[in-house]
């Protein structure tokens, strides 16, 4: 069972003439089969503290252990190979690469380092696109997708390579409200029946139904954790 | 995946691909061009030295080109023809003369008088007649491409060059000088026209037995201290690097080279780093699910090599058009075997150099910028 815990995790940023602490010290776990969801006001670090997490982004101070490995002094490319094989990321925005169909795009997240997709990657990036509600759009350009299903399609790429730990940034922030639940009722899915890590950054208040726990940052740091009341609440669906 | 991934984005980003395009075709075409054309002046200014059948040419003492020799005495032909590796001599005179045209006006011509039977310096491509005509004296060859220039002279013809009557008795194709209208003659007649001294001349040339024996020339050379006595090809050599270098045409088309090297550079630096800039958020995705620098620039060279692969083919596809459609007209142009290759791999080259600042923004792609 895959686990990932900071320690002490921060951040600072410079301006060029000051060093500014935008991520006090975050002590955390993340485990599987739970849907976090990371919230908070605009600036106030959950997206700095979920680039840490996705490996892309190095901390100040703290120290970060992927299974008990530590990963916070990893290479560039280490970081890379890490990412490549244990990671899926849904970013704000889909962000699928122009010029590439849907497949090529979800192919690409196997093939990024060159070679080619595994045998039966293109089966099931086709079966997850079914799944999805995409199966129509396999070869179809992401210009000609609406922005539910350019995200869904994102979120197809993320989980091409089975990955231990999906992050989240903001998925459905530019979507509307009917998409905005469907995105988010199949990242619960995969978290609970997939058993996987999945960590919402999110300021969207129809988001937090879905969480296993919701963790609250405020000013760069943790005001509270609370599992047991999202839990409790009732609400969450699957 | 990557050169999939490349190849994608080359057709999918189309004005920065044909602007890229356009720079690969600009450096093949221009310097193509200007290539084709140096190569074509500089076969004509060495032009009777390269046709000129013989192993070895014995001219004037120090001599700088082919064209400025003074005269030398024909008393050197009993001496070379001494020499136990010589097969034959043969003496040339080259001089100056006015051609009357059809007109009645006249025209600078520079006339090559060669000794018959064998005709050895003369004529060797005719586009009518052949050099059987020439072994008359008063027989004399114009070119194909100054026939317009000479007022379209027909075969039979008779006229005057520098006062002595001739007669045109061959068209020649494609024998044209750097310095001018070729027109070849007896060595008799020629002597009337140049008003050379008797028995001297401009050149006398040689051919060995063995062409491959090294110490003919070296034998040649002994028995003629008074004489510049040349290989065949470094007499070539010698003429064309004079030129070159004294009539400012190797820095001319030099310069012209350089500057067309340069436009495709800028050109396709430009439209590559517009391009990379446009897939910077592409590049940081890429990053982020896991590439490295290096997927990032095998991405962003394949882009390179894709583009200037297709500049190069459609840059000589515009190129071998325009060499065919000025074969065979008074453009001098010439593509040695060497130069394909050549300039292939040195556009090649130079848009990897174009494609060097946009490689360097593309790497710098910050995977954590996706999150923001």
């Amino acid at each position: 069972m895959v686990t990932l815990k900071l320690e002490g995790i921060a951040k600072d940023f410079s301006d060029g003439r000051q060093l500014r602490r935008v991520l006090f010290p975050v002590d955390a776990e993340f485990v599987p089969e739970e849907l976090t969801v990371l919230s908070g006001p605009s600036g106030s670090g959950k997206t700095t503290l979920l680039s840490i997490m996705g490996l892309v982004l190095r901390p100040s101070a703290g120290r970060m252990f992927l299974d008990g490995e530590e990963v916070t002094t990893l290479t560039d490319n280490q970081a890379a190979k890490i990412r490549l094989q244990r990671y899926g990321f849904v970013f704000q925005q889909p962000m699928l690469i122009e010029g590439l169909s849907v497949l090529e795009n979800i192919l690409l997240a196997f093939a990024v380092q060159g070679g080619r997709p595994p045998a039966g990657a293109r089966q099931k990036a086709a079966d997850l696109l079914q799944t999805l509600g995409l199966g129509d759009s396999i070869q179809v350009q992401p210009r000609l997708l609406s922005g539910g299903m350019k995200q869904r399609a994102s979120i197809a790429r993320a989980l091409i390579k089975d990955p231990a730990i999906l992050l989240c940034d903001e998925p459905t922030s530019a979507l509307d409200a009917e998409s905005g639940q469907a995105v988010m009722r199949i990242l619960k899915r995969i978290a609970i029946d997939e058993a996987r890590i999945v960590v919402v950054v999110s300021h969207d208040a129809r988001v937090f139904p879905y969480a296993d726990r919701l963790l609250k940052i405020e000013n760069g740091a943790i005001v509270s954790d609370t599992r047991e009341q999202v839990a409790a609440s009732g609400e969450p669906q699957r | 995946m990557r050169s999939r991934t490349a190849l994608r984005m080359v057709l999918h980003d189309r004005s920065s691909t044909a602007g890229a395009l356009l720079g690969v075709v600009a450096i093949v075409f221009l310097v193509g061009q200007q290539l084709s054309l140096l190569f074509g002046l500089l076969n004509y200014m060495s032009v009777l030295v390269d046709h000129s059948g013989a192993d070895a040419w014995v001219m004037s003492a120090n001599l700088r080109n082919a064209d400025a020799g003074s005269l030398v005495s024909g008393r050197y032909i009993d001496r070379i023809i001494g020499l136990p590796e010589v097969e034959w001599v043969e003496p040339v005179l080259i001089g100056n003369g006015l051609f009357r045209t059809t007109d009645g006006s006249f025209e600078p011509v520079r006339v090559v008088g060669t000794r018959r039977p064998r005709l050895a310096g003369g004529p060797w491509q005719f586009a009518q007649a052949s050099e059987r005509s020439l072994l008359d004296l008063e027989s004399v060859t114009v070119d194909r491409l100054d026939l317009a220039k000479l007022g379209n002279p027909a075969v039979d013809l008779v006229t005057e060059i520098g006062g002595r009557r001739v007669r045109v008795r061959a068209v020649t194709d494609g024998a044209r000088g750097f310095q001018g209208t070729l027109v070849f003659g007896s060595l008799d007649k020629i002597k009337e026209i140049a008003r050379t001294p008797p028995g001297r001349y401009s050149a006398i040339l040689v051919r060995f037995k063995d062409r491959a024996d090294p110490q003919a020339m070296a034998r040649l050379r002994a028995a003629l201290p008074g004489c510049s006595v040349y290989r065949t090809e470094e007499l070539s050599r010698l003429t064309r690097t004079y030129y070159l270098r004294n009539t400012g045409i190797g820095g001319s088309f030099g310069f012209s080279t350089v500057i067309a090297v340069l436009i495709g550079v800028v050109i396709i630096s430009l439209t590559m780093y517009a391009s990379v800039l446009g897939r910077a958020r592409d590049f940081a995705v890429m990053r982020a699910i896991g590439g490295r620098r290096r997927d990032i620039a095998v991405v962003v060279v394949s882009e390179a090599l894709i583009i200037s692969g297709v500049g190069v083919f459609v840059g000589f596809l515009m190129l071998a058009t325009l060499l065919n459609a000025t074969r065979g007209s008074a453009i001098p142009s010439f593509f040695p075997g060497f130069v394909t290759p050549a300039l292939a791999t040195g556009t090649v080259l130079v848009s990897f150099l174009g494609s060097s600042i946009a490689l360097r923004v593309a790497l710098k792609a910050d995977p954590a910028s996706v999150f923001h």
